[in-house]
């Protein structure tokens, strides 16, 4: 089974994803910070990280270039997760920071369950 | 009390003149004693507009008291005139008969004395008051020049008027506060000269060049100005005469620091509150979609269909706050517009793919005809999609299912023309000149169930206006509506 590190401190909203992909048989790990999130990587070992930009801590940027930057960690795939962008400038300036810090997908909150799955099925197909 | 009076006293008997003149004065009157018809002419010349009240002997050498009193009665002077006479008899009456007001006898006691002066005195105050009541009437009722100017002068807001060779023929005070202008040296002299903040100027002088037909229209142009730590809103409309001729231009210049603040503090609070909406709505949505896809457990159709109902619910709340925070960045931050070429054929492209789904829904069918080898743009990317997301979203939604959307794509003199068709529920006559303004949604029948935040145009008429471009719009009711956009093409 492909576990997931889900890492987001709103807690509702990570708590629906996780049912929403464990619904798609997947194990979904959760974490409720950025530091936490960068333990739980390294701890569990996952086959995709979903990252909160906004959190405590440390935000998702900082998460994803600490990743990126692991060797041991570097090849997980990571889609950043937003609700900084609106309609207008989400496009370029997450295509930007994703960029920036090397993610492999960005989506920008609010997101559709239907679209949220598609895009981790793609990204998990893609990096195995 | 009674008033103290200035009163003429005309007697060659001195007797009876210094008699007359120590009673009046004990009473605090003023009193000018003259002892012929020639002094008395000469006061009456002097101080006529002061004199209220005059006394005058019928037992003066030639007949002097009547050329006196006809004078004093005339409509100029209006002076209540009392005759001095020793009987009071034939004489006397025919003086009254030509305007003196009563008969006092030379051999009068005190109180009989004051009993017909109190009348008069009375009479006076009430001839007075009833004058003022008069000014007062007339000064509002009949605005004259005089009363015109006071009121221009009383506006808050400044007012110019220039004459169509662009000279100042007009400012009240508050436009000459404003703007420094000597207001006696205004009169026909070159607005440039006078105005020199330049852009006051500029707009002054091209509306005249605006053409008849935008004169004829009743034109007005709206614009913020800042200068010298000012803020204004200037409207400046032609100014038509009775004939329909159009003789020049007047500004209206509206201070708006004050509410500028107030503005600023409502946005702020705008975006506060947008911003903290978001998360949990990013939420809420989540969990319904959860729900509603049976992960949490089966759904009765009762139940699914209550949820759905909410999830649609939500997903506006979302659109709306999405569009709020987008407005607010338009309006906060000219700057984070970039600037680089644009290749408008690919942006539209793209754009109808993201409205594919929504068309498909409601069966409407998009045609697109854009020319080959557009000229590129100069703009901001993100603003020109959000230009084309709202006006295509808009033509679909507010077209009912079935109907169809065109879209043109071309090049005029030297802009990029977009044109939006559609063949929705149109747009009254009356709202097409308030659907750029913010939060502005027509309300009616048909679109009660169409979700929306009224920033949509807004937003695009802002994004088109930094891009120097512009916007018309022509609707019928129930036939549809056409948007054309036009972008100046780069240089």
């Amino acid at each position: 089974m492909k576990k997931i590190l889900m890492v987001d401190d709103d807690i509702d909203f990570a708590g629906a994803v996780k049912i929403l992909l464990e619904s798609k048989d997947y194990e979904v790990v959760l974490a409720h910070d950025g530091k936490e999130g960068l333990e739980k990587a390294r701890s569990v070992n996952p086959d995709l990280v979903i990252l909160d930009v906004m959190m405590p801590e440390m935000n998702g940027y900082d998460v994803c270039v600490v990743l990126k930057a692991d060797p041991k960690l570097c090849r997980i795939p990571v889609i950043l997760l937003t609700a900084v962008d609106q309609v207008m400038f989400k496009t370029s300036y997450t295509k930007q920071m994703g960029l920036m810090t090397e993610a492999d997908d960005y989506i920008a909150k609010p997101v559709e369950s239907a679209e949220l799955v598609k895009r981790v099925e793609d990204l998990i197909r893609s990096s195995t | 009390m009674a008033p103290s009076l200035n009163i003429l006293v005309v007697e060659n008997d001195i007797a009876i003149l210094s008699k007359v003149t120590s009673l009046l004065e004990k009473r605090g009157h003023n009193v000018i004693p003259v002892e012929s018809r020639e002094e008395a002419f000469a006061s009456i010349q002097k101080k006529s507009d002061i004199i209220d009240l005059a006394l005058i002997s019928l037992e003066l050498p030639k007949l002097g008291a009547w050329p006196l009193i006809k004078t004093l009665r005339k409509p100029k002077y209006e002076i209540l005139v009392f005759v001095m006479s020793a009987d009071c008899g034939e004489e006397s009456i025919e003086a009254m008969d030509a305007g003196a007001y009563d008969c006092i006898r030379k051999t009068f006691t005190t109180k009989r004395f004051w009993t017909k002066i109190d009348r008069a005195i009375e009479r006076i105050s009430l001839t007075r008051e009833l004058k003022k009541l008069k000014h007062k009437r007339k000064s509002i009722h009949d605005p004259g020049t005089e009363n015109m100017r006071a009121i221009f002068d009383s506006i808050a807001d400044g007012i110019l008027v220039t004459d169509l060779d662009n000279n100042l023929m007009f400012c009240n005070s508050k436009a000459a506060d404003m703007f420094d202008i000597s207001r006696d040296e205004i009169l026909g002299k070159p607005v440039q000269q006078l105005v020199k903040y330049k852009r006051l100027q500029k707009l002054l002088v091209s509306s005249h060049e605006a053409g008849s037909s935008a004169v004829h229209m009743g034109h007005q142009q709206v614009c913020l100005m800042e200068a010298d730590e000012k803020r204004l809103r200037v409207h400046i409309n032609p100014v038509i005469n009775r004939d329909g001729t159009h003789v020049g231009t007047v500004a209206l210049t509206h201070d708006v620091m004050a509410i500028t603040g107030m503005d600023s503090l409502k946005d702020d609070f705008i975006f506060m509150v947008s911003h903290q909406l978001k998360a949990p709505l990013s939420a809420m949505l989540m969990q319904l979609s959860v729900v509603l896809d049976g992960l949490a457990g089966d759904l009765t159709e009762k139940q699914k269909s209550l949820l759905s109902k909410a999830k649609d619910k939500t997903k506006g709340m979302i659109a709306l706050v999405s569009d709020l925070l987008d407005f607010q960045r338009l309006e906060e931050d000219r700057v984070l517009l970039q600037i680089t070429p644009l290749n408008l054929t690919e942006i539209l492209e793209r754009t109808i793919d993201l409205m594919d789904i929504m068309a498909e829904d409601k069966h409407i069918t998009i045609k697109t005809n854009v020319v080959d080898n557009l000229p590129y743009i100069i703009g901001d990317k993100n603003g020109i999609e959000a230009v084309f997301v709202n006006l295509f979203s808009n033509a679909i939604k507010y077209t009912p299912d079935g109907g169809q959307v065109t879209i043109d794509m071309y090049k005029s003199a030297d802009d990029v023309r977009i044109k939006v068709v559609d063949t929705g529920i149109g747009i009254p006559r009356t709202e097409i000149k308030r659907i750029f303004e913010k939060f502005y949604r027509i309300k009616s029948e048909s679109t009660t169930h169409i979700a929306g935040s009224g920033l949509g145009l807004s937003i695009v008429k802002r994004v088109v206006d930094l891009h120097n471009g512009s916007i018309y719009v022509d609707s019928e009711k129930d036939k549809g509506t056409t948007f054309i956009v036009t972008l100046p093409m780069a240089q």
